[in-house]
């Protein structure tokens, strides 16, 4: 017997209900698609944010935490270069970049604000953090000019000074030794990350002028760029076994908001996962219950002419794959098409927790993503029709074809 | 003879309490091989209960029930469907044609079921198609065909696997006299050739005159004795 032949006739035989089915499924497949393609393609900005900002290896002076902070520098990373140095040899490696953090007051004539600096190397500084951190007038090479430093500021904080560039700031810092220190310094440009603390109350200048403002060429961290971010986690083991007196750390572990985002998003879409299959399964079980209740007289009949109920089984089984595969590419089709369209409208999202600005929708297409959510899908199709099955075969074959 | 099928005391009623209905009260009867047996009585008079019970797709209430001297009550589903797939076929009285199967693949399906070479299958379906008159409908489906039609192919499959017992309710009803003619000569035919036994509801005359001995239910008793033709 040509079951599959059967299974086709069988479902051509009920075609506004198997188009139903085939929407239903369709449609919530496509609603899956599109906000689980979403999710990915927001965990990846945000894993590639993480990573922009803070290197995919991080390495930091083993003083513990808590003795640093307050008005200190926390400048205490070391003989970094020699690091540096043995690191420009190794062929995963991208950029070694130092970075001093400081804090103090920057003010132009009455206005002045508390700021977060770096001392940041001006020639690779900008290189890495790509459509992350987009820069406003700033040279590139970035370097001093003349005998006055150059400063770049976080978009806000500029504002909040009412600086333009080539403005002349002054730079209020505590050195090591507690004495605080006035510098003159020109505004070479601004930043804008979309992050508030960032935008708001940071600014960069060149290593060499924070050495010479705070007395040491101590750093707070090197962070280092790969090639790959996949070494991430092999370079921070064999580099935490080799360096002494550091902490080596990967981007991960320092990824607050990636953690913190992804958390609140799995959370989002999970329940909105769960509740599409919840949906899709009762519209389903409903319309095939249906359906394979009105064919209790065929059942009925495979039963009086002895087949086993496997086969009947096995039989609208068939059919549930046919209508599940059917349905599985038609909805592989709609979010392929959908995610394509919204991804070339650029239409915006609003800005997600720790971010001030919106970010441009993007849906990731993955196939294998498709494909393990469509067999979910199948998979509810098929015992959707095995339950009704299961409640049809019960029936009595003499009432069922009475 | 041997008896196919005997009944002992068959009792069947629906329901419980007081949407109790009693379909049959306590039928006693033999079947002997070969033998052409009509049930005759009015419409809800329990004929198609008594069918239903002895072609073990229904459960009596109360009584015993033997095919070939096997105790049936005793049987699980299971058995019963091996049962019903090897020794019984049935002609129902709406047809049941399985609606995605071709004329050919319904009357094919009873021998598929019991294994038998895919050569033997043709050759047996195209002789019976033949007989019957449906050789060019071979490639059609159920709702293609005329009800006549359709009885033809319902009785070309309760009859291809050659069965000992062949359970009919209301056969002729939607044949004309001419077809009606031509499904008899063939059951006749099984029923000398393999000494097939038939338990047959029917009013049609034509029906009960073919048939060895006749059975009256009223209101699911038996109506007096069981009638010998001579
Ligand atoms: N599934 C059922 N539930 C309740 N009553 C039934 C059922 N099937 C048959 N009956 C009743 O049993 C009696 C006999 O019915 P049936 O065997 O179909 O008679 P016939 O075939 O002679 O017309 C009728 O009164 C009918 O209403
Ligand atoms: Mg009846």
């Amino acid at each position: 017997m040509n079951w599959p032949l059967i299974a086709v006739r069988n479902i051509l035989r009920d075609g506004t209900r198997v188009i139903s089915t085939l929407l239903i499924i369709a449609v919530g497949l496509t609603a899956l698609l599109l906000g689980s393609g979403f999710m990915l393609s927001t965990y990846d900005s945000l894993q590639e944010i993480g990573m922009r900002t803070e290197g995919h290896v991080i390495i930091i002076d083993d003083i513990p935490e808590p003795l640093l902070g307050g008005s200190h520098q926390q400048l205490t990373l070391n003989n970094w270069q020699s690091i540096q140095a043995s690191l420009w040899d190794d062929e995963r490696v991208l950029r070694v970049l130092p970075r001093a953090r400081f804090e103090g007051i920057i003010s132009k004539g009455s206005r002045n604000a508390v700021f977060f600096g770096s001392g940041v190397d001006p020639h690779e500084e900008f290189r890495v953090h790509g459509p992350f951190l987009r820069t406003n007038g700033v040279l590139d090479p970035w370097i001093a000019t003349s005998e006055t430093q150059d400063v770049v500021l976080g978009v806000q904080l500029a504002r909040t000074l009412n600086a333009i560039k080539g403005d002349l700031l002054t730079l209020q810092i505590a050195g090591n030794s507690g004495e605080i220190s006035q510098t003159p310094v020109r505004l070479a440009g601004t930043y804008q990350s979309g992050t508030p603390e960032t935008d708001n109350h940071t600014l960069m200048i060149s290593l060499t002028t924070t050495a010479t403002l705070l007395g040491t060429d101590n750093i707070s961290q090197l962070s280092i760029y790969l090639n790959r971010h996949q070494d991430a986690s092999a370079m921070q083991a064999s580099l935490q076994e080799n360096l002494n007196n550091v902490i080596v750390q990967t981007w991960q572990q320092r990824a607050e908001l990636y953690h913190k985002v992804k958390s609140l998003y799995d959370r989002i879409f999970g329940v909105m996962g769960l509740i599409i299959l919840v949906v899709v399964f009762l519209a389903i079980t409903n319309t095939i219950s249906l359906a394979i209740y009105q064919r209790r007289k065929e059942i009925a009949t495979f039963s009086a002419l002895g087949t086993k109920p496997a086969r009947i089984y096995a039989n609208f089984i068939l059919e549930a794959l046919l209508i599940g595969i059917t349905a599985s590419m038609l909805g592989m089709l709609l979010a392929y098409g959908t995610s394509h369209a919204i991804n070339l409208s650029e239409l915006m999202m609003p800005a997600p927790p720790g971010k001030s600005e919106g970010y441009p929708i993007f849906i990731y297409i993955s196939w294998s993503h498709y494909l393990l959510t469509s067999l979910l899908l199948i998979a509810i199709v098929v015992s959707a029709s095995l339950l009704a099955t299961y409640n049809t075969t019960k029936i009595n074959i003499a009432t069922a074809l009475s | 003879m041997a008896a196919r099928l005997s009944l002992n005391a068959i009792s069947k009623s629906y329901g419980a309490g007081d949407s109790r209905v009693t379909a049959l009260t306590e039928i006693t009867l033999s079947l002997h091989e070969g033998e052409f047996f009509a049930i005759q009585g009015s419409s809800g008079s329990g004929k198609s209960t008594l069918l239903n019970i002895c072609g073990l797709i229904d459960h009596p209430s109360n009584g015993d029930l033997h095919l070939n001297d096997i105790a049936i009550t005793q049987l699980n589903e299971q058995q019963r469907c091996m049962h019903r797939r090897k020794s019984i076929g049935f002609i129902f009285q709406h047809h049941q044609l399985i609606p995605a199967m071709t004329v050919y693949e319904n009357i094919a399906y009873p021998l598929l079921l019991n294994n038998k070479p895919s050569r033997q299958v043709r050759h047996e379906v195209e002789q019976l198609l033949t007989k019957l008159n449906l050789t060019h409908r071979r490639k059609h489906l159920p709702r293609q065909l005329s009800g006549g039609e359709q009885q033809r192919v319902g009785i070309a499959r309760a009859l291809i696997k050659r069965p000992q017992l062949i359970i009919a309710d209301e056969p002729s009803a939607s044949l004309d006299h001419q077809h009606a003619d031509a499904g008899l000569q063939l059951m006749r035919e099984l029923n000398q050739t393999f000494a097939a036994s038939f338990l047959i509801a029917s009013h049609d005359p034509l029906v009960i005159a073919h048939c060895d001995r006749k059975l009256t239910l009223l209101d699911g008793h038996m109506d007096g004795h069981i009638d010998s033709h001579s």
